[in-house]
């Protein structure tokens, strides 16, 4: 695969407090990276640290395809978490700002600029004053402010926070279209389930170290075992002596079944006592949001299911 | 540099776009013309209502007899407003009269003030402090008479009563022999330095409050949250000296657009070749002075403008940082009374002050101290450069750290780092 990007050993400190450290991850060309975390894992840090806003204490940003020391500041879109405009100018001019910054001909912008602006709704507003948008138009257009200058790597830091589930989906579908024209897509968020749909790869960054990384694939069949829930009414041990099972929750009727990483679905159901009392049976793999929740909240469920036990 | 210079010019064109900024280029001398003149017309008008009761009814016992020379003197006019009435009650009899009145004087010349050559004379309420100074008019009179007394004839008391006046004549270096000419060399070379000094001085005043502007510019980038976009594609200190460069232009274009008004009413008004006066070597001098003050105070106020969310809310610190331009108006009385002590000199030095007080004291100094301003523009030039780096760096910090105003001690821990 071509790299874009690569992260070795990324450390950061503020004052005495370790944000990140020992961050490693590369991103591809055409493919859309996600590094996710819940509030305050690091994710920006990461991000801003690629980006040279912040000068990482430690570990190496390289970006391929570009000999000369720094940043290729023009080769890159970026999206900041926090993010604005200037409040009293018209969405053209600030765009083709932007563009004027990245060195990108002006005359291309202005048309990648309409033709942006028709794709998401606001054709017609480029000569309304930014600050007669609203929340959600204004968030649209530092979008197309961040790719009008067709960057070969897209960083997005959280690009779907505060927007409505209509304009989500224009983003995912836009991201996902960048990608397949072959922009390196790096994004960070805090949900998952946007994200699970749409990213090739993913690292799963808590308290500013690396949790998981990998292919989405290869995390859902690592990390991601199948779990089998069962509507009935059953008896906690009887469901406990099943072959593979390796933890269970109990909730009125409703019984999960964790089961264990090597577990063949097919045999595994074969083998059910015949003695249950099946309402309804599901089996499905555990959802990444929910590997998610746990880690943000210290329960370390991968590990419980998948790994080792850590307790 | 050529990032600077994009950033510079998308200042320069937010500002030229927006209303605010070309309502207050055209307003502010306006404003000042108002301040200017209103004031004035309304003195004016007041005093032309005044002028009719302000006549001094004046009583006056006159036993000498030399009312007969004055009063053509006095009915003409002139910068008296005297209504005199002639009377011979004594002082006793008018001060009943004088109690009842206002703004009346009584008056009693006879033979003992002119012999002891001290004329009594009892006011009313009201009489304006001028009539001591006007009253002065019966001394060339009295001594007439007095001379007359001692025998002395007409062309003797005409000698005697040439009075004796001192004139002043400076002799410096170039002091030419006719003092005359000397005089009219000094008025045009103090307007010579000194029309350029007022207009160094406008620059200076207006790049202070463009320095503002700068400071608003750099806490709304914070307070919009655009800087990170923008430092995807410059670095902070690009962005910075950016935005130091399109103030600066903008200031230019302030003050040209205020001196292309001011300077057809000044012409109007004074018959000094003012251009003439301008275009002289000096005021370049002035000028880079005045452009040395800009980058220095731009640089305090770009930094101070990045750890600022919300100007309103600044703590004393920032606000004392606020007052900084303006410190030269706090020692303007000291310098301009004694533009050589030791005081103005040490204010020249201080980077702060340096370039008001210079401006200041090259404008009315006749004789300029080459080394003090060699000194002083050193001293400049090498704050600027550091307060540049400090900024710099407060700059690079302040401009990200969101929804929060920095402290003292998180500056100066910036500063270390």
């Amino acid at each position: 695969m071509n790299e874009v990007l690569s992260v070795k050993g990324l450390g950061k400190s503020f004052k005495d407090t370790r944000v990140v450290k020992n961050i490693d991850f590369d991103v591809h060309k055409g493919e859309i990276m996600a590094i996710l975390g819940p509030n305050g894992a690091g994710k920006s840090t990461t991000i801003r640290s690629i980006m040279g806003i912040l000068l990482p204490d430690e570990g190496s940003v390289t970006f391929h395809n570009h000999a000369e020391e720094g940043v290729p500041r023009h080769k890159i879109g970026y999206l900041p978490e926090e993010r604005g405009l200037y409040k009293k100018v018209k969405v053209m001019d600030i765009l083709l700002y932007f563009a004027e910054l990245k060195d990108y001909p002006l005359d291309r912008a202005k048309e990648r600029a309409l033709e942006y602006l028709k794709k998401f709704d606001l054709e017609g507003k480029e000569n309304v004053s930014v600050d007669e948008l609203s929340k959600g138009m204004g968030q649209k257009v530092q979008f197309i402010g961040s790719v009008i200058h067709e960057p070969e790597l897209l960083i997005l830091d959280e690009p779907f926070s505060g927007l409505d589930p209509v304009s989500q989906e224009v983003f995912k579908q836009e991201i996902k279209d960048l990608a397949k024209k072959g922009t390196a897509i790096l994004l960070s968020s805090h949900q998952m389930n946007l994200v699970e749909e749409m990213c090739d790869r993913l690292f799963l960054i808590h308290r500013g170290q690396k949790v998981i990384y990998g292919s989405m694939d290869e995390v859902k069949e690592q990390y991601a075992n199948f779990k089998c829930t069962i509507h009935g009414d059953n008896d906690r041990s009887m469901l406990e002596k099943i072959d593979q099972v390796e933890r269970v929750e109990q909730k009125d009727d409703i019984s999960i079944l964790y089961l264990s990483s090597d577990v063949v679905i097919s045999d595994w159901i074969k083998q059910l006592p015949s003695t249950l009392d099946i309402q309804e049976l599901s089996v499905d793999r555990i959802s990444l949001h929910e590997i998610f929740v746990d880690i943000a909240t210290d329960r370390s469920l991968a590990q419980e299911a998948g790994v080792v036990d850590a307790k | 540099m050529r990032n600077s210079w994009k950033v510079a010019k998308w200042e320069i064109k937010r500002n030229l776009k927006s209303k605010s900024f070309l309502i207050s280029l055209f307003l502010t001398p306006i404003i000042f013309a108002i301040f200017a003149t209103v004031p004035t017309l309304l003195s004016d008008s007041g005093e032309d209502h005044d002028s009719e009761p302000a006549q001094t009814t004046v009583y006056l016992n006159d036993e000498i007899g030399i009312w007969d020379q004055l009063e053509p003197m006095v009915s003409k006019g002139g910068d008296l407003h005297w209504d005199v009435e002639l009377t011979d009650q004594s002082s006793v009899e008018m001060t009943a009269t004088l109690e009842e009145e206002t703004q009346s004087v009584y008056i009693h010349l006879d033979e003992s003030a002119l012999e002891s050559g001290k004329v009594d004379y009892y006011t009313s309420e009201e009489v304006p402090d001028s009539f001591q100074y006007e009253v002065q008019l019966f001394e060339q009179p009295l001594r007439y008479v007095q001379l007359e007394r001692t025998g002395l004839d007409e062309s003797e008391i005409q000698s005697a009563m040439i009075p004796i006046s001192f004139n002043q004549n400076e002799v410096t270096m170039e002091a030419g022999d006719d003092v005359g000419e000397e005089q009219a060399q000094g008025v045009e070379a103090f307007l010579e330095k000194f029309v350029p000094g007022v207009f160094a001085g406008l620059v200076l005043f207006s790049i202070a409050i463009t320095g503002m502007m700068v400071f608003q510019s750099a806490s709304e980038e914070k307070k919009e949250k655009v800087a990170e976009i923008i430092l995807s594609s410059v670095t902070a200190g690009e962005l910075m000296q950016g935005k130091i460069i399109g103030y600066f232009v903008l200031g230019i274009l302030q003050v040209t657009v205020w001196i292309g008004m001011a300077l057809p009413v000044a012409l109007a008004l004074v018959d000094y070749p003012i251009i003439q006066y301008l275009l002289v070597p000096e005021t370049l001098l002035f000028l880079l002075i005045a452009v040395l003050g800009y980058l220095m105070f731009a640089s305090i106020f770009v930094g101070l403008g990045a750890t600022l969310e919300d100007s309103s809310s600044g703590s004393n610190f920032q606000g004392f940082v606020f007052m900084i331009p303006w410190l030269p108006f706090i020692f303007m009385g000291p310098v301009i009374s004694n533009p050589e002590s030791t005081l103005s000199q040490v204010l020249s030095y201080v980077p702060f002050t340096s370039p008001g007080i210079m401006i200041l004291r090259l404008s009315i100094l006749d004789e300029w101290p080459w080394l003090q301003i060699l000194i002083s523009i050193v001293i400049l030039i090498v704050s600027i450069w550091l307060l540049m780096k400090l900024a710099g760096k407060i700059f690079r910090i302040g401009i990200l750290i969101y929804g929060k105003n920095a402290t003292l001690p998180e500056i100066w821990k910036w500063l270390r780092s």
